[in-house]
């Protein structure tokens, strides 16, 4: 069914790209080292890397005459994934970066005051950035429960094997059917409002 | 440690996803059946044809048939790098190019369909009145330079794209030399440039699938097919199985399958009996003794001169009178 589809592609995707983009981001938000202003400035000007160039980047990767293409993983769930996990990185990353930066004047001097050592305080920054952590998966899921760039292109909208709800309202406009590209459009919305909802709860749960 | 609700709930979250996804796999899985990778244009597969035929070369064959949609000149760059097992597409200069640089085994000749010129109702440009298609193109451009008209160009390289530039040379103009005041390239699908043509009241060229599409969903209320008819409008599509020598991995036996099936008389009756709009779509025209090998590309019959490409008239039957075209004259 395309609608679990396209919560399965993009939810791996999501989950895939904070458990890279959190630590990362936690890591050039925290630590000292030459070149960050540089390395924050290519973070975010990576959330507007185009879907489209991330599918094409895959699909050069994966294609029988590409570096990788013995893998055959093109056309399949998995090349989509894949695109789509490289969109959520830098959004993650980024908005990680941004909240842990956030909390880290404030709260590091008292910890490491209590005589926290380096690991304990930077779980303790983490916790204290929560918030902002959901709100980069938050972030990260919207951006690619919605693209169709790379899905299209790295999946060919194959009827019943690669085909997500926004490849579906692509053939749908291209066929003329507004009404059914709209009615999916309703669909992709109140899955992804699902979505949010849940990891809005998690959100706002007050931390001890 | 008192369990944190937060962490419990994301976990569960995970869990339901990855349920979901192993039951979704579980149900979709069909392991028994070989899948045949076909590409095709994304006007071939909008006009529900394959929807309609597919099933019985799948059953025929016990597979799946895994149908990609794209541009032409996607599909045929698709073909080269190895990515499917076979193309259906309706390009003949690109794709003569496609095999002879060995990228394809062979271009069979599968069925036509025809071009039309689609325009504003009141036909400003006179062109149903032309000759031929060269005629009325010129009759667009004479209107379209002096501020009367305009014309709405695929500009995406498509076969739709390669046959109305062909035309525009045949007229004896450039196109790449036309002013945008008149001449717009859209680089979209033929769907979208319908629906631009209606609202700017331009021509454009169009097949007839996609015109008689947008008719029925009422999107193209002030447009008219204003001149058809013209045998060079017609619009070949062949099948293409790719070369298995350079791609070993590709389905060859199921590409040859599925070559050998469209073109026999129960595929062909098969694209005939194909209804949509009240019309007719596509008209078989497969040659009849398809020699089981091939040269490198070009198909040979006995007694046919080499370097030559069969090429069927418009106004043929099914299978119709045969001309002998010059590859260079392509």
């Amino acid at each position: 069914m395309v609608t679990l589809l396209s919560l399965y592609v993009s939810g791996i995707a999501t989950i895939l790209g904070s458990a890279i983009g959190i630590p990362l981001g936690a890591l050039i938000g925290l630590k000292e080292f030459g070149g960050k202003g540089a390395v924050k400035t290519v973070t975010y000007t990576l959330y507007g890397f185009p879907p489209v160039l991330s599918g094409l980047l895959i699909y050069y990767l994966f294609s029988r005459s590409g570096p990788l293409g013995s893998f055959g993983i093109l056309f399949t769930p998995t090349a989509m994934i894949l695109a789509e996990t490289l969109l959520v990185i830098p959004l993650v990353t980024g908005v990680t970066i941004t909240s842990v930066m956030e909390v880290d004047r404030s709260v590091k001097d008292t910890v490491r005051a209590l005589g926290a050592t380096s690991r304990q305080t930077t779980l303790t920054i983490m916790r204290e950035a929560w918030v902002g952590l959901v709100m980069a998966c938050m972030i990260g899921f919207g951006r690619v429960i919605a693209e169709v760039g790379a899905a299209y292109l790295v999946g060919g909208n194959i009827e019943g094997k690669t085909r997500v709800l926004t490849t579906a309202i692509m053939l749908e406009t291209r066929m003329g059917n507004f009404g059914w590209a709209i009615a999916l459009g309703a669909v992709l919305l109140s899955v992804a409002m699902a979505v949010f909802f849940f990891l809005r709860l998690l959100q706002e749960k007050e931390m001890l | 440690m008192k369990p944190d609700w937060r962490v419990v709930a994301a976990i569960a979250m995970v869990a339901v996803l990855v349920v979901a996804t192993v039951v979704y796999l579980v149900l979709t899985q069909d392991h028994e059946k070989k899948t045949l990778r076909l590409a095709t244009t994304t006007s071939t597969y909008d006009s529900g044809l394959l929807s309609y035929i597919l099933p019985d070369f799948e059953e025929k064959y016990n597979c799946k048939v895994d149908v990609i949609a794209v541009g032409s000149g996607q599909a045929l760059e698709m073909g080269k790098n190895g990515d499917v097992d076979v193309l259906l597409v309706h390009s003949p200069a690109s794709e003569i190019k496609f095999v002879i640089d060995g990228y394809g085994e062979g271009r069979t000749l599968v069925m036509y369909n025809n071009f039309v010129i689609a325009g504003p109702s009141g036909d400003g440009a006179g062109t149903n009145s032309s000759r031929n298609a060269t005629q009325a193109f010129t009759k667009i451009h004479d209107n379209g330079t002096t501020g009367n008209t305009k014309f709405i160009s695929r500009g995406d390289n498509s076969g739709t794209n390669t046959k109305e530039l062909s035309l525009w040379t045949s007229a004896g103009f450039n196109a790449s030399q036309f002013s945008n005041s008149w001449y717009l390239s859209a680089g979209q699908g033929m769907g979208a440039v319908l629906d631009m043509c209606e609202q700017m009241n331009a021509y454009t060229l169009s097949d007839d699938a996609t015109y008689y599409q947008r008719v029925s969903v009422n999107l193209i209320p002030h447009l008219n097919i204003t001149y058809q008819g013209d045998p060079g409008l017609f619009n070949q599509y062949s099948v293409i199985p790719i070369n298995a020598t350079k791609w070993t991995h590709v389905n060859h036996t199921l590409a040859i399958d599925f070559k050998g099936w469209i073109t026999s008389t129960g595929g062909q009756d098969l694209i005939a009996s194909y209804v949509k709009y009240g019309h007719q779509l596509f008209f078989p025209n497969a040659p009849r003794n398809i020699p089981a090998t091939m040269s490198s590309g070009i198909e040979l019959h006995p007694g046919m001169p080499i370097g030559t490409v069969i090429c069927n008239s418009a106004s043929a039957g099914r299978i119709g009178p045969i001309a002998f075209v010059d590859v260079s004259k392509m």
